[in-house]
């Protein structure tokens, strides 16, 4: 009974208009232009992994192969990183990623990402690129917004996110308060969707930062201006829409697989650890900061569409 | 009925919360990057009619509702409840007269409505959005004065309801009503 986004007609119609098409592939050629004039090599991702990516809240696909297992990739995340253990150098791709069960106007259980990583680099130095690239694709200015991730919630939802208790919580929450009770992590991340996100990025772009050491996922840890521990991760908003994750990346491999086992005993999905990727990790991934951009969500801004969907040939609906 | 993964749910699936069936008027997925999804969803009472907002947490099973639209004809009222027959099995069906609401100052013998079922059990109809209704009395006509906003009451043939209509309408004059805001909405030329 759902109705398919996009131009009106039949099903096997395309999602996109062929001036959307146009304007998208001009986006992938002036990215590409971006990163050979900086020297960052452009490389393919398999699709089919042998292990899943462990990301908090993010589910993978699982095939089942002669074989074995494969998964598909929730980003291109594990491949550019073994490359940078390699010795590859700055590479970066606009890849396929996949996450089960994510379907709205701003996700497709399909998407492209655009992902890149620059040695040697921190995460602040990263932010302004990210910021000066989607400024030249967008046509917005580069003007940038930075805000840690507690200042955030005290300024629009009123809220200290590390000493809230538990009923000003709720309070702030309301009605739905009862589905988040008892998990104070799922309770911020609730104020975060309601009340945080639709006032960032308004005007300009805001970058999230000073995440709490909770939701580091694979950033360093690094002492925060409050003195608290906090994760070296930003993300950008614009219009109340992320459009970017990125790290200075944590390089200790046995910190990186106690998280990652973490989260793995946390799942019941029939996730297996990827085990090139930890080679890899051991053997040393040189410091660097990465990020990971939802590249129809960037198309979507640039072209003033209203749904990822009207950005894509096919979107999922018709695929 | 099946529990339904909420990520299955989209707009026109029907839910079953607090023992009612709601339709699901939209859904947004939303969730912090890399944390928990939310579904924030507006559905709509199927008995009251009354809407809200909702969230729901990713990975959650919802109870699908059993309700189901039938085309059905208007035949008869028998003194408690509205008759209907079923289009397609030719079976007949009484909905209670709580159920058909104001809607039935519009239902006319013989007029094809949508009949929701919950768990094979009529709860709500849903007339065309505009009827023709032949107008039973009115005060008399101002003719010619086709511009003016003025109105007055008119008492519609067959069900007594009564309606607006705009100074001009005669007794005997088919008119079309909108059924949804109960307006007037023209004049059925001769």
């Amino acid at each position: 009974m759902s109705e398919a986004p996009g131009p009106h007609g039949e099903a096997w119609r395309p999602s996109a208009t062929r001036e959307a098409l146009r304007q998208r592939a001009e986006l992938v050629e002036r990215t590409r232009r971006f990163f050979a004039d900086r020297g960052v090599l452009e490389v393919d991702t398999p699709v089919l992994q042998g292990g899943a990516n462990l990301d908090s809240g993010v589910l993978p696909f699982r095939l089942e192969l002669p074989g074995g297992p494969r998964f598909l990739p929730t980003s291109p995340e594990h491949p550019l990183k073994r490359l940078l253990a390699a010795g590859s150098g700055d590479v970066w791709t606009l890849a396929p990623a996949f996450r089960s069960q994510e379907l709205g106007r701003l996700h497709s259980p399909e998407f492209r990402m655009l992902e890149w990583y620059r040695l040697g680099w921190d995460d602040t130095r990263l932010l302004d690129e990210v910021v000066a690239l989607f400024a030249s694709l967008t046509g917005a200015p580069a003007q940038l917004e930075v805000l840690s991730w507690r200042e955030a919630f005290r300024r629009h939802a009123g809220i200290d996110p590390h000493s809230v208790d538990d009923q000003t919580l709720a309070r702030v929450i309301g009605d739905d308060a009862a589905i988040v009770a008892g998990d104070r992590r799922a309770a911020l991340d609730l104020v975060q969707v309601a009340r945080v996100e639709p006032h960032l990025g308004i005007g300009r772009w805001t970058a999230l930062v000073d995440y709490p050491a909770e939701a580091s996922a694979q950033a360093r840890l690094r002492t925060g201006e409050d003195g608290l521990q906090v994760a070296a991760r930003f993300e950008v908003y614009r219009d109340g829409i992320e459009l970017a994750n990125g790290y200075h990346e944590l390089t200790d491999a046995a910190e990186l697989a106690s998280r990652l086992e973490a989260e793995l005993r946390s799942r019941s999905g029939g996730e297996l650890h990827d085990q090139r990727f930890a080679e890899a990790m051991r053997a040393g991934l040189p410091d660097c900061a990465g990020v990971a951009v939802g590249f129809d969500r960037l198309v979507m801004l640039a072209l003033r569409l209203p749904s990822v969907a009207l950005t894509r040939a096919f979107a999922w609906e018709r695929q | 009925m099946p529990a339904i993964n909420i990520g299955e749910v989209s707009k026109g699936t029907k839910l079953i919360f607090d023992n009612a069936p709601w339709l699901v008027l939209e859904v947004n997925y939303v969730k912090p990057g890399k944390g928990n999804a939310f579904y924030k969803m507006r559905v709509q009472n199927l008995l009251t009619r009354y809407t809200l907002e909702k969230t729901l947490r990713g990975g959650e099973k919802v109870e699908g509702a059993d309700v189901t639209d039938t085309e059905m004809q208007y035949m008869y009222f028998d003194g408690s409840g509205y008759v209907f027959m079923d289009k397609t099995s030719f079976e007949q069906l009484t909905i209670p007269a709580k159920a058909v609401g104001d809607d039935k100052d519009f239902l006319l013998e013989n007029m094809d409505v949508w009949v929701t079922l919950w768990n094979s059990e009529p709860i709500s109809l849903r007339l065309p959005n505009t009827v023709t209704m032949e107008v039973d009395y009115t005060e008399p006509a101002v003719k010619g004065d086709t511009q003016s906003r003025v109105m007055k009451p008119a008492k519609l043939k067959g069900t007594g309801a009564t309606v607006p209509v705009p100074i001009f309408v005669a007794i005997g004059d088919k008119i079309t009503v909108n059924t949804q805001t109960r307006e007037y909405s023209g004049r059925v030329l001769k």
